[in-house]
């Protein structure tokens, strides 16, 4: 029988639910692998075992009296470190959030424990979400699974890695330029980003929220769908998310037109375009037709999402003011001025480099310029996409045009970290929902496939995604820890 | 050109401290990431409309009742009579 590390969420379900093993047995397990693995991988902020296995006894308690446990029964979650969960710490990484503990779950975190699933802890990512290496995060760098040398990606590097080593079933991130889908490739997991307002973003801690998007990640597509499912919904405290049709497993496909965008390919690593290129093959072999094609805006995509980003950061981390959260200053006497700017000296480098850009871009002179151009893209780049998506059904490329490469190999240029996004931040831009597929290995290190839709087409990512992941057969669990 | 008075205005407007290494490395870390975002100029202006992200999806607004919050959902800092106690200030 599979280790009970190993298992994917549906069989965690079905062996729960069959009585193969006990929640109490499974937890234990995983347990036992965060001690081994997490001092090499670093994937949690705060970790509660004692929670988890409290959780698993009430789950073995319920199968036994045949009460309804729900969908996730008993599967581990991590939940990346900037979605509110009640009871315990949220730090978005930072260390003006070292204390904060909120007093309400997140939308998604309760639809999670409604279904039963178990909240393990909370995982590393750069601050606030601004990042693309986990490098950022003032707590502790986490490392690829797959190398620990090298990055996991970010800015949900702890979600990616935790899934990638075992430490948890499945994980939460969000999603503001490529925040799943960068971890996930570089991980080897798969990652979704879904149409934004698909999920609701109550208790997702903002960073720019016209841009992110709570989503799901994990080993199997069909893990996927169980957690896209339970997640997804309209929410009458988050009135930017929309009610969707579920999705289903495919008994069979429909012919999928699909377009392979020619700039992501040519501009990327060549070990990557190799193994596109193969993947492509695998498209047409699941009776997908495959042809390339160009987006004209996309050499605007990457300025203008860090014009709109940072522009959105700026406001939204204005409320770090020491007021309601923060730090323990005695009451007396402070001058208005100083006493905000010295509790914000307390930001990291890159956080701190996002807020003046945005109140650049956002200030006098400057915001015709930059902002008001960069939202006028924005309609142009989905108004080719939407046109696009007559034609195509979905549209696939390398989610990173890179390999996973070693720490601090671009800490000192930002421009340069900023250049991996390059690929995923096309889909936050325009709202549309992306997936990043594991589709093989360079040299050791992994590589994913990023495949988009129209709004509101996960089923056809999903159907792509599940006829794939049986003809690219790709270990998901490294060997070496 | 972002030159440090320019940074040292950004970070007033923006209430940020920046230490000494920053306020030595921000000028030309900034400047970079403004000569990137200069593309943009290249896209036309045009007044016509800006597409929404999506078609929200307005049903009835809820009734102008008052709800009672849970006070401690404000986080630290109240005080026994439900205020939220700032700092001093002179």
């Amino acid at each position: 029988m599979t280790k009970l590390d190993d298992l994917l969420a549906y069989e965690v379900v079905e062996g729960l639910t069959e009585g193969q093993f006990t929640a109490e047995d499974y937890v234990t397990t995983i347990i036992k692998r965060i001690e081994r693995v997490e001092p090499k991988v670093h994937s949690f902020i705060t970790l509660d075992t004692d929670g988890a296995l409290s959780s698993a006894r009430i789950i073995d308690k319920k199968i036994k009296e045949r009460e309804d446990v729900g969908q996730l029964a008993g599967v581990t979650i991590g939940i990346k470190d900037n979605i509110s969960t009640q009871g315990i710490r949220t730090t978005c990484a930072s260390k003006i959030l070292e204390n904060y503990v909120p007093t309400f779950d997140a939308t998604v975190i309760r639809s999670l424990k409604v279904n039963g699933a178990i909240l393990l802890g909370k995982l590393n990512l750069d601050e606030f979400g601004m990042g693309s290496t986990t490098e950022y995060s003032r707590y502790q760098p986490t490392r690829n699974p797959w190398n620990l040398d090298c990055v996991p990606g970010g800015s949900s590097g702890g979600s990616g890695a935790a899934v990638a080593a075992g430490e948890c079933t499945i994980a939460l991130g969000s999603d503001t330029g490529g925040s799943i889908r960068c971890p996930s490739s570089f991980c080897s997991v798969i990652g979704l980003k879904p149409t934004y307002g698909r999920v609701s973003r109550y208790g997702l801690i903002s960073y720019a929220n016209s841009l992110e998007q709570i989503g799901p990640i994990c080993r199997s597509v069909r893990d996927l769908v169980m957690m896209l499912n339970i997640i997804s919904g309209k929410d009458a405290l988050d009135n930017t998310s929309m009610s969707s049709t579920p999705i289903s497993i495919p008994s069979r496909i429909n012919k999928l037109n699909v377009g392979i965008i020619r700039e992501l390919i040519t501009d990327c690593d060549q070990e990557v375009a190799k193994l596109i290129y193969s993947a492509s093959e695998k498209v047409k072999e699941i009776g997908c037709s495959c042809e390339e094609v160009s987006i004209k805006n996309l050499h605007y995509a990457l300025p203008s999402y860090y014009t709109l980003a940072s522009a959105e950061a700026s406001s939204n981390l204005a409320r770090y003011d020491n007021i309601r959260y923060g730090f323990d200053y005695p009451i007396g006497e402070y001058k208005w001025d100083t006493y905000f700017s010295n509790v914000r000296e307390n930001f990291g480098e890159e956080v701190k480099r996002r807020i003046l850009i945005g109140s650049y871009v956002l200030s006098s002179g400057y915001y015709g310029k930059y902002y008001l151009k960069a939202r006028r893209l924005r309609s142009l780049l989905k108004l080719e996409l939407l046109e696009l998506f007559k034609k195509y059904d979905l549209l696939i490329g390398p989610t990173m045009p890179i390999l996973p490469f070693k720490f601090g190999e671009k800490i000192d240029d930002p421009i340069k970290m900023y250049l991996v996004d390059i690929n995923t931040v096309i889909a936050n831009l325009a709202g549309i929902p992306a997936i990043s597929l594991p589709v093989g290995f360079s040299n050791g290190l992994p590589v994913g496939m990023q495949i988009m839709a129209a709004p509101f087409e996960e089923q056809k990512l999903i159907d792509a995604s599940y006829e794939l992941e049986k003809v690219i057969n790709i270990p998901r669990r490294p060997n070496s820890i | 050109m972002i030159s440090k008075e320019d940074l040292e205005h950004l970070a007033q407007i923006s209430r940020i401290n920046l230490t000494e290494n920053e306020l030595e490395k921000f000028p030309t870390q900034l400047e970079k990431t403004i000569e990137y975002i200069d593309i943009l100029e290249q896209i036309a202006s045009d007044d016509s409309v800006t597409l929404d992200l999506h078609e929200l999806e307005f049903e009835e607004l809820r009734k102008d009742e008052i709800r009672i919050s849970d006070e401690k959902q404000l986080g630290k800092n109240i005080t026994e009579d439900g205020f939220l106690r700032g700092p001093k200030m002179k």
